[in-house]
Order: C-alpha cells, then structure tokens, then sequence
C-alpha cells in the first residue's frame, strides 16, 4: 500500500505546493458549478410552471344556441381526432348555468338573482395534451365562427407561451454561458496542474526512467484535479444551499402562488450532478494537462 | 540479451546519431562503449530503454522488439533495464533510502518488498549507514552509489551506465568500477559509455568504439585507443 500513500501524498503536496493557483482554479470550479446548479435549479422551475399551467390549458368553445345537436356532435368528434387535444367536455346551457350559480354561491360578494331564461351559451371545452398547439387549434376553430354552430373561441395560452420563451432562452443562454464557464474552469485547471507537473519533473523522469506505469505517474495529478473539483462541488452547493431560502421566498413573493414542484429527488440530483460535473471537469482538466506532457 | 540489427538514427534536422548499427551483447557481457563527444553512445542507450525509437532497423533487449512494443510495455522494459547516468538524478528532498525506494514504491511493490530490498540493495553498495542522509550530505561517489543502488533495486537484467564516473575524481571513479564490476559478476549484464580511458584499459573488457554513429571497432578484450 506505499504505493497508494505515495500517490495519495504526491496529489496533497501538488495541492498544497502552490496554494495560491489552487485556490484560483477551485475559485473558478466554484463560480462555474454555482451556475450550472443555478440554471439547472431554474430550468427544473419553469418546466414545473410550464407543466402546471399547461394542465390549465384551455380552449373554450362557444356554440351558438340554434347549432344542431349533432351538428355539435360532429365538431366535437373531429377536435378529438386532433392529436395535440386530451379531452373535449360537452357542457350544456344548463350546466353552465349551473357553475355560475355554484361560483355565486361561494362569493357573498356576488348576487345572483333569479333569472327566467339563460344567457349562457353551451360550449366545448378543450384540454390540451400539448399546450403549444393551443393557439393553432383555436386558430383553426375560429374559421367556424359564423356557420351556425360556433360563435366564439377564448383561449389562453399567452401566459404558457411566454414562459415556454423564457425557458427556451433561458436553456439556450444557460448553455452558451455554461460552455464559456466549462471552458475557463478546464483552462484554469489545465494551468494549475501543468504547474504541478513542471515542480515535480525531476520526479517524473525518475519514475519513467524506473519503469512506473504512466497511469502511476497520472494518477495524483488528476486527483489533484479531482481534489479541485470536489472542493469547488463543496463551496458551490453550501452558497447554493444558504441562498436557497431567501431565494426562494423572494420569488414566491415575486411570483405569488405559482405552485412550483421540483420533485422529490431534485435536491439528490443536483448535488449528483454538481459532483458529477466537478469530478468529470477536474480529472478531465488533469488528464488533458499531464498528457500533453506524458506523451514526449 | 541485446542486439541491435543495422540500427540508424536519424534526427529530423537531417544528422545521423547512429548508422548501421550492428551489436549483439550476450547475458553476463560487460561492454565499454567508447568514442568522442556526439559519437552516437547516449543515442544508443535511449535506444535501448526505448527513450528514442530507431530511424531503421530492429532494437531487440532480453528478446523483445523495443521499437514495436506497445507504450504499455514501455514501463515493463525499463524495470529490466537499470541506467546510471553522470549527474545521478537523485530526488534533493529524499534521503539515501528514500530515493532506493522510490523506484520500487512507483512501481507497486507493497511495503515489505520496500523495506527489504531497499536493505538489501544499500549493504549491497556499502551506504547501510549512510540510509538517512540526503544527498546534499553526501560526496560525489556516495551519491552515485545511490543512484547506482537505485538502478538495482528493481533487479534489473541490465545496467546500463552512462559517463558513471564523468563527475568524479580518479580514486571514487575506482570505487564505482569495483561496484560496477561486482554487480556483473553478480550476473548483470553491464553497458557503460565512459571517456576515462585508464578504466577501460586496466579492466580489458570488451571494448566498442563508436565514431559519427558507425561502430569502428569491436574487440573483446579491448582498449580505450586502437
């Protein structure tokens, strides 16, 4: 096992030989791992809201009271063909009626008199199965308008269509800010440990002159890297974890009562992936840095 | 144990280090490579422990194509092949014993065989008591005895030992010659690149004399000068 300690001491000492490039690459390991746990926290956010509020999708359509029942029946039978709909619920006058005098029932501050006839039109209602398609169906259903049977098509999707923009703006800004940070973290951790080889090369010459294996000789330097990239791991997710609070009531002020779920997992995965990430970037950096010089 | 079939190296500037190149050395041979400065004698021995590949022609150690075999088979060579050279490369921060045991550490062998054959290896070169030192502390032939202890300690096949005693004064240059001379009668085969030509006229040995990369001579009990 001396050989494990040597090479467990060689990745401390090359650590520690020169603080301060290593803390400057843990430093640029941390901010970009808080990033990458930031977007990660944000996009699994606003695909929880896009989630819910697409379960509220709606189109509502409303029929002309003179329209045939069968006429009605038809339309009906040929939205639910459409593949982007879940469901079409036929609510009748009646029913209609019967919601708003539910609704009133509820909100002393709504009077409801008694009326003889109902104003209320029967309608359609539509759930989407994909909320994107929302604003096309209604598009398409608003030709019907005028021919008998429709008289109106509402739909909402404006709210879901703008999040669905920010998430893609969100995914595709994340990632090109993510690639930059990916790409001076590797930088940096390249530079600090092909300062760790050159301070110990008179080392390294013996070892090959002596018959070491080159993963020997790689091995302390990328968990040097390793090293880097855990302590970055560590220092991200404790300021991630001690913002996470405050963060969070602020938007929930922000954004009043959007019910956003993360899943029960959530917290597991990021600090998974956080890891997953900092001991992939920091052997991958090591490893790039001591090949170079391996390979003469 | 050595053979190396019309060899040239040939450096991208255009020179030649080495030109046809034949040699057969023998299990137990103890060989002089001899010739000036840039005559193609450290060309050889990077050959030999595959530091540098051949331009043409086939490097065999201990019956293994050196040019052909794998980078994984690089580290596998060098523990079969020990080399001392003129500035000793010991680690300043390791003691005698340290830098003995170094080459055995880096090569996975577990504590015990550590500690055992970095012993053996120090009686064997006479610094048993000088284990603790570190080589600042030590003269110009205890260092290299160290160095040569180092080159042993993995039980090499061959020692090759380039200018061993370029640094040092006539009588420690004697002291690691009787060194050298007992590790071979101890069974290892010995290649040594030397200027000093009172060594290898008073050993009559076999003698090979490189001159711009060809081998001019080759005698079996030799001397420095034709």
């Amino acid at each position: 096992m001396r050989w494990l300690a040597y090479i467990l001491t060689a990745a401390g000492q090359g650590f520690t030989r020169n603080p301060a490039m290593s803390i400057a690459s843990t430093l640029t390991v941390t901010l970009m791992l808080t990033l990458f746990a930031f977007f990660l926290t944000t996009d699994r956010g606003l695909q929880a809201a896009v989630t819910v509020l697409e379960g509220k999708v709606e189109v509502a359509l409303f029929l002309d009271d003179n329209a045939k029942v069968s006429d009605v029946l038809a339309l009906k039978g040929r939205i639910e063909r459409d593949p982007a709909v879940a469901r079409v619920d036929y609510v009748t006058k009646d029913q209609a009626l019967q919601r708003l005098k539910d609704i009133a029932a509820s909100r002393p501050d709504f009077a409801f008199t008694d009326i003889s006839t109902n104003p209320l039109p029967a309608s359609l209602e539509i759930k989407m199965a994909d909320a994107r398609e929302a604003k096309r169906l209604a598009q398409d259903l608003r030709n019907e308008i005028g021919k008998g049977i429709v008289y109106d098509v509402v739909d909402n999707p404006q709210v879901v269509d703008q999040l669905l923009t920010i998430t893609r703006v969100l995914s595709v800004g994340g990632i090109a800010v993510l690639a930059m940070m990916l790409f001076v973290a590797l930088f940096v951790i390249v530079n600090t440990i092909r300062i760790a080889v050159h301070a110990r090369r008179d080392e390294i010459e013996i070892m090959k002159l002596v018959g070491a294996s080159d993963w020997f000789v790689r091995w302390p330097f990328i968990l040097e890297g390793m090293l880097v990239g855990t302590l970055g791991a560590i220092i991200s997710l404790a300021v991630l974890f001690a913002a996470a609070g405050p963060v969070t009531s602020v938007m929930l002020d922000f954004l009043d009562i959007l019910p956003v779920s993360f899943g029960p997992n959530f917290v597991a995965q990021l600090v998974g992936s956080v890891f997953g990430v900092a001991l992939l970037v920091g052997a991958g950096g090591a490893s790039l840095s001591v090949r170079t010089h391996l390979a003469k | 144990m050595i053979t190396l079939d019309d060899v040239s190296k040939r450096y991208p500037n255009g020179t030649f280090a080495l030109r046809d190149v034949d040699l057969h050395i023998e299990a137990g041979d103890f060989v002089f490579l001899v010739g000036s400065s840039g005559a193609g004698k450290s060309t050889l021995i990077r050959l030999l422990i595959r530091e540098e590949l051949a331009s043409t022609g086939r490097v065999a150690v201990d019956g293994e194509d050196v040019g052909r075999m794998s980078r994984g088979r690089v580290p596998k060579l060098r523990r079969k092949v020990g080399v001392v050279f003129q500035d000793f490369k010991l680690l300043p921060a390791k003691t005698v014993a340290e830098n003995v045991a170094f080459a055995l550490i880096v090569t996975g062998h577990s504590g015990g065989v550590v500690r055992e054959e970095t012993e053996r290896v120090l009686s064997l070169v006479g610094l048993a008591q000088r284990r603790d030192h570190f080589p600042n502390q030590l003269s110009g032939g205890e260092q290299q005895r160290t160095a040569i202890a180092r080159a042993l300690v993995n039980r090499p096949r061959i020692l090759i030992a380039d200018e061993p005693t370029g640094n040092l004064d006539p009588v420690t240059s004697w002291e690691i010659i009787k060194l050298l001379t007992r590790v071979n009668e101890l069974g290892t085969t010995m290649v040594m690149a030397t200027h000093n030509a009172e060594i290898v006229n008073a050993l009559r040995r076999r003698v090979v004399h490189l001159d711009h990369g060809r081998v001019v001579r080759d005698e079996r009990e030799g001397a420095y000068a034709a």
